[in-house]
Formats: C-alpha cells, structure tokens, sequence
C-alpha cells in the first residue's frame, strides 16, 4: 500500500474534522475546500501508472497515464471551485446580517 | 462541569473522525490488495482509438469534450448557476474597494501583461485538443484580465471596461453555443453531442483544424469560464 | 429516442435564454416561460409513452464508452411527476414570484433540468454531476428572498448536501478504481467479483452520502429550515422532486448496482425499514409541535419520505409498487397544500397556523382542496393517499414487518392530529375583520387542479398504477436493466 493513499485519507479526515469541529463559517468552508483536494489526490492517484507519461500521443509513448480520472478531476475542481463561491457568498451574506461568523449565534432557526 | 462538557464534545469528534480514518484505512488497503489495475479496458480503449475516434491527440480533452461532452455540459451549467447566484446574492454596492493605491510600476506592469495573458488564453483555448491546456484552463486565463484590472485599478474601472451585463450575456451564449453545437449532431442524424460517428471531418490529427467540433466546444467553453470566473470574483470582491 | 435528451437539454436552453431576455428583451420573458413549459409537458409525455419497453440514448452516439440516457418505468414514473408538477408550478409562480423573477426561473428550470439528468443518466459520475446541478440551484432558490431565515437555511442546506455529495463522489471514484468503468450496467456486473466486504463499504458510503441529502432522523434538522422562508412554489418542488430524486438515485444505485441479494445479505432491507419507522414517529411528533405551516408540512414530508422508504426497503414487489405509489402521490397531495399555503400567504401573509384562522369562509374552494389534500396525507379513503399507503402495510406485512405496519397505523393517528387541527383552526369563525387581496384565476386554478388529482388518483387507481406496476421486474431482476443498457 502506498503511502501517498494514506495522504488521502488523511486529508479527507482532517477536512471532515474541521467542518464539524469548527465554530467558524470561514473555517468549514476551508474544511470543504480541504475535503475536495482529498478527493482530487484520489482521482490523480488511481490514473497514475509507474512509467507512464500524459495522455498526449503526440509522439511514441510506451505506457500512459489512465486519462478518464484527470477528465473526473477536472469536473470536481469546478464543481467544487462553484460550490466555494457560492458557500462564501452566503457566508458574506449572513456575515452582513448578524456581524458574526460565529455558527453558534446565528441560530435563529431550531427545532 | 461546563468545561468537561465541552471537552467530551471534542473527544467525542476526534473519536469519530478517527474511527472513519480506521475504516477507510482499512478500506483503502483491501481494495488496493486487490490488484484491480488490470480492469482498465475502457481507458485502453480510449488510449489505442482515441486519436483515430476523435481526431484530438489530447485525450484527456476527447474524453471531456467527446466521449464525456455530457458531463461537460452539466459541470458549465454548475458554473453558470454559481455565477447567477453570486450575482444576485452579492449584487453591486456603490462602495469603494478598500486597499492600497499601487504605485506606477504596478499599474505599468499590468497593462504590459494583459495582451500576453489574452495571447495565452486563446493560445491555450485554440490548442486545447493538441497541447496541455482547453477551454477550462484558457477560460481561467482569460478572467485573468478582468481580475487584473479590478486588482490594480479597483472595481469600478474593470466594470467600465468589462460591463457586468455584457459578461452575463456572453456566459449565456457560450452555454448556448455549447448546446447548440451538441444539436448540430442530431440535425445531420445521430446523437446528441455526437462528433465523429456524425460524420463531421476530423481532419488529420495534429492539425489545428482537425478534431471535428472539439475546437468550437473549447471555444464556448472558454468564453463561458472566462465571463462566468469574472462575475464570480467581482461579485466576492464588491461587497465591503 | 431523441425526446430523452430533449427533456435534458430544453430547460437548460430556456434557463440560458431567460438569462440573455433579463438585460435586453424583458418582452417575451412571460411567453418564453410559459411555451417552454408547454412544449416541456409535450415532450415528457412523449417519452414517458416510450418508456415500456425500457430504450437507451446514447450521448453522442458512443454506445457503452461513452454516457448513455435511460428511459426504464421507474424514471417514467420521475418524469411523470415533473409532468403534473412543473407546468402548474410556473403558471402559478408568473403571478406569485415578485422579487427576482429572472433569477427563480432561471433556477427552477435550472434545478427541472438536472432532475430530469439524474432520474435519465445511467452513468455514476454523470449521475454526480447532475446531482450537483439541482442542489446547487435549489440551493439558490431557498435563498431567494435574502431574509436571515432563508439565508440560514441556504447554508445549512449547502452545507449538508454538499458533505452527501462528497461522500456520493467518495464511493463513486472507489468504484471506478475496482471496477474501471463508469457504465451502471458494466459496473453492475464487475461488482460480482468484487468480496463482500468492500461492497458493504462502498454502500455505506452511498447510503450515508444520500439520507444526508435525503434527510431521514437524525441527519433531517436542516430541512425544515429550507422550508421555512422559501418562496412556496419552490417548496412544492423541493418536496416533490429534489427529495424524491434523492431517493431515486439511492434506490437506483442499491437495486441495480449491487442487486437485490446483496441487499437482503448485508442486512441493509431490515435496516432501512427499521430507520424509516423511526423517522416517521420522530417526524410526526416533530410536526405536532410546530406552530409555523410551512415548517409543519416540512416535518410532514420527512416523515411521508420515511413511508416511501419503508415500501421501498421491504424489498418485495408489493413493496415497491406502494412506495412508487406513494412518491407519486406525496407530490401531488403534499403540493396541493404548499400551493393552498401559497395563496393564503399571497393574500394576507398568512404564515402560521392561527393565521389562518377562519379563512374558510373566505376561501371555500380552495379550503375545501386544502381539507382534501390533508386527508389524503393523513391516508383516509377514499382519496389516493390511502391506497399506496395501504399497499406499503400490506407488503410489509407479507415481507415479517408486522412492527413497521402497526407503527404506520399508529403514525396515521399522529398525522391526524395535527392535520385535523390545522383543519379545525381553518374553519373556526373569526370576529376579526379580515382584508384579503384576491388571488386570481392563475393562482387557484394550478391548486384545484392538483386538489382534483388527489381523488381522481383515488377513485381510479389504475390509472397510474399502469405505469407502476412494470417498475419491480426492472428493480427485483436487475439482469433485465443490464441486458437493455448492454444492448443485447
């Protein structure tokens, strides 16, 4: 087992973690934005075969990387680059109504 | 006993995280001992008839824009709904930015770099299904511009250069053009998004002109990144 | 076959043009929405036709390497309910949405758009992808208004779901890695060799990604947030079809990926009945309390989603045909009442249960529709609401699961109970004088026809019972949706 997939998982625990342990809205976004990478890592790794080169047949090539995980990566990096936006938009949103990233004060909403 | 609680919580966390680490961990072992790397037919396929099938030597860009061109489609909607939510949500405010007025060697330096910038992103836009690069990338390089200007010369300069509703339409129209090219394929009798099987000429592979529709999907796709990352950091950088 | 992209392509198309008519032709925005929506019915009748025998699309013509579309009855039955939704939705919504009407249309038909992807793709990582697109938007379209609840709940609500995803995203790459291939069919049959083990990993994976996105007890507190102050056509949406798509994928991928016998194996069938009991008491007792409508029938939709989920979970075809039933009925009844909220919000803001304190005798009609659509969810005969949910306890009770058939009887009392007080406050007299702006034909006429629904599903079940009762051979047999998508 490669010690790179052991990065993997640590990143995506780490990135879990922070969003659930974390007061701060700017830090749980951070924690998705930890996550994504994680999953981003994955998908690089499982494409890479030792020896291989990009999938460019521009010239002879012997082995090539597998090149549906980079097409995959390059969809989760803009649905998850959309997602962050979207997340820190709110976040300036909310940030304007209660002057607070605080999770904890802003809960008008219960029950 | 206010104290304790609080730190029950967070071993109550940790533990959590900690044990989804175990199972992963565990997870990823087992199917790593699996030796699963020979089931890899599809890519091979990909990799031994790609060029022939779709006339871009770049396969990671026949597999977004030909094989895949479906979930390209649906990852520009994503980005378009981003883009329409940021900026409705964080409409325009009639605020100056706050920050440092640069000095003359910034804002020289600027101006000299925005026409190489504008190179690279067609560059990069135009040879997306020969070299590194395609319509994501040269899109990210192209809102370059814009954001360079709203940098250095504030907000309200880059948004009198670059109106937000001229934006706003060509992100539209660089989805429609996308869609619109997808229909191309039925109208001469097959599939949607179809290249090749629709018998569009690939040209020889390596040629500028070659790959069928790949070109123009990478040229929609370019205007609609570039436009659609321009509105997304004015609308972020806008708000006090 | 080409209605099936169509069904895809046609809202993205409108929700690009609606874009462009915002800053220059603010004219045709009306016409625009509404023949779009018009064409849109004609096409999903088209292909909900077509959808027995099961027929696959494939996108640009790829066949097995490239996506496939796939029109099999249990998407019928999706796009059914787009059908009777969406039209009625956007009529009603001209006229009610006033703040930002460029933005929620584009949103809706956005959100329409990636529903209809989800319920049509056969390919896991298309599937994300689409998922992404309607939580996306919808998540816009709970922050509509830009009130602080909204705000609040548009967060949580991202927050949520985009954790599901992640996990969704998770368990898709794992799965591309062990079997190397995206196709649902190829995967289905690669997923023979793969040991036990792993496969029980990876669906925990999948099913933890999807009740988040689903909301079942505990992981259901930011649902009714979103509900709280959203605009209300959205909400009938939302309950109708962002839930249910949800519940859709999660199905799709349990039935046919890993096959009916690995289910009952790893014990997951005992497992999701037992959770939907929970979450249908917890829900019920939740609802009890709640003195905001909206948030009321929130909590009335978890725990009608648990119904669905106990049909669907027994796992045997009576199972399945009651709970199809019941997502067909939950979007009609609970839209009904969402819609009748609508109006009553519309005219006097009305927003919590004394609120609404003797507008019957304001509103004849519409009370009595609200009366109808609120028995039928409670399940009373003779409306539509009683038979699937009498077909989901008989097939419970067939399957062992007498405790899960006592406990809906018991959780139909509970619905009573807050239903009949809703219903009693609504026809109590009210001394106040009361000024109401008069909705028009445009807003009354989505609800009654929707109210109308409810009995004539009622009185004539077979009607969509046509269409449901094929749905389990696709399901149980998961060797039949794979022979169609390989095309043999």
């Amino acid at each position: 087992m490669q010690i790179s997939y052991i990065a993997v998982i640590i990143l995506f625990c780490l990135g879990i973690y922070t969003i659930i342990s974390n007061k701060n809205i700017i830090k749980m976004v951070m924690g998705f934005t930890i996550l994504e990478s994680s999953l981003i890592l994955l998908l690089i790794l499982i494409s890479y075969t030792p020896g291989g080169t990009a999938p460019i047949l521009d010239r002879q090539y012997e082995i090539v990387v597998d090149p549906i995980p980079q097409a995959l990566a390059l969809t989760t990096i803009v649905i998850g680059g959309s997602v962050t936006a979207v997340m820190l938009a709110v976040t300036i949103k909310l940030y304007k109504r209660y002057r607070t990233l605080n999770v904890d004060k802003l809960r008008k909403l219960r029950g | 006993m206010n104290r304790i609680n609080v730190i029950s919580k967070k071993l109550y966390k940790i533990g959590l995280v900690v044990s989804l680490a175990i199972f992963l961990l565990f997870i990823f072992y087992d199917i790593h001992n699996l030796e699963s790397n020979s089931k890899r037919y599809l890519s091979d396929h990909y990799i031994s008839e790609g060029v022939q099938e779709t006339g871009a030597i770049n396969i990671v860009t026949s597999v977004l824009y030909d094989y895949r061109a479906f979930d390209t489609l649906g990852e520009a909607t994503v980005l378009l709904t981003a883009a329409a939510i940021l900026s409705f949500l964080v409409p325009i405010t009639k605020d100056k930015m706050r920050g440092t007025p640069f000095t003359i060697i910034v804002s020289q330096t600027t101006q000299v770099f925005i026409p190489f910038l504008a190179i690279l992103g067609m560059y990069l836009i135009f040879f997306g299904h020969l070299a590194p690069g395609g319509g994501f990338v040269g899109g990210v390089v192209i809102a370059l511009i814009p954001i360079l200007l709203t940098i250095t010369y504030r907000v309200e300069f880059s948004e009198y250069k670059f109106k937000p509703d001229k934006k706003k339409v060509s992100e539209d129209i660089g989805a429609i053009g996308f869609v619109l090219i997808g229909l191309l394929g039925i109208l001469t009798g097959s599939n949607f998004l179809a290249n090749g099987q629709a018998n569009v000429s690939l040209g020889d592979a390596g040629e500028l002109i070659s790959a069928g529709l790949i070109p123009y999907l990478n040229i929609m796709i370019g205007i609609k990144v570039g436009a659609g990352l321009a509105i997304i950091f004015n609308s972020l950088i806008k708000e006090k | 076959m080409e209605a099936a992209v169509w069904v895809i392509i046609l809202p993205l198309l409108t929700a690009f043009f609606i874009g462009i008519s915002k800053v220059y032709v603010k004219k045709i925005f009306v016409p625009l929405v509404i023949s779009s929506a018009i064409i849109y019915l004609y096409l999903l009748i088209l292909v909900i036709n077509n959808s027995y025998p099961p027929n696959v699309y494939s996108v640009g013509a790829w066949r097995l390497i490239g996506i496939n579309l796939m029109v099999d009855p249990f998407s019928g039955l999706f796009l059914l309910i787009i059908a009777l939704l969406f039209l009625p939705v956007i009529i009603f919504s001209v006229k009610y949405i006033k703040s930002y009407k460029h933005e929620y249309f584009i949103f809706t038909y956005i959100m329409t758009a990636g529903i209809a992807g989800m319920v049509l793709t056969a390919d896991l990582f298309n599937l994300y992808v689409f998922l992404e697109v309607s939580s996306l938007s919808s998540c816009a379209l709970v922050a509509l208004k830009k009130t602080n609840k909204g705000l609040e709940g548009a967060y949580k609500y991202l927050v949520m779901s985009t954790l599901g995803s992640f996990f969704i995203l998770l368990a898709t790459i794992l799965t591309y890695y062990l079997t190397g291939t995206l196709n649902i069919a190829e995967i289905s049959l690669e997923f023979n060799e793969i040991p036990f083990k792993i496969k029980s990993a990876l669906m925990a994976f999948f099913v933890f990604g999807y009740v988040l996105k689903i909301g079942l007890i505990p992981l259901h507190f930011w649902l009714p947030d979103t509900y709280e102050d959203s605009p209300i056509p959205y909400n009938v949406l939302s309950s109708g079809l962002v839930m249910k798509s949800a519940v859709y994928a999660l199905i799709k991928v349990l039935y046919i990926i890993f096959g009916i016998d690995f289910l009952d194996k790893s014990g997951l069938l005992q497992i999701g009945v037992f959770w939907g009991v929970i979450t249908f008491i917890v829900a019920h007792l939740l609802a009890f309390q709640q003195s905001n409508l909206s948030r009321l029938l929130a909590y009335s939709s978890i725990a009608q989603i648990a119904y669905i989920m106990i049909g669907l979970f027994v796992g045997t075809e009576g199972g399945l045909i009651g709970g199809n039933f019941h997502i067909l009925n939950h979007a009609i009844m609970k839209g009904t009442l969402f819609l009748v909220t609508a109006i009553f919000y519309y005219s006097l803001s009305a927003v919590n249960i004394e609120d609404i304190k003797g507008l019957a005798y304001k509103f004849p009609i519409l009370s009595f529709t609200f009366v109808v659509a609120s028995l039928a969810i409670v399940g009373l005969p003779p409306f539509n609401g009683f038979i699937s949910k009498w077909l989901i306890v008989e097939a419970a009770l067939e399957s062992g699961f007498v405790y899960a058939a006592f406990f809906i009887l018991v959780g139909t009392f509970l619905s009573l109970t807050y239903y009949l007080k809703v219903i009693i406050t609504l026809y109590t007299k009210n001394d106040k004088e009361i000024v109401v702006e008069e909705p028009g034909l445009s807003l009354s006429l989505p609800t009654i026809f929707l109210g109308s629904l409810c009995i004539v599903f009622g009185v004539v079940p077979s009607l969509p019972l046509r269409l449901i009762n094929k749905i389990p051979t696709f399901l149980l047999d998961n060797g039949e949706y794979i022979r169609v998508l390989l095309g043999g």
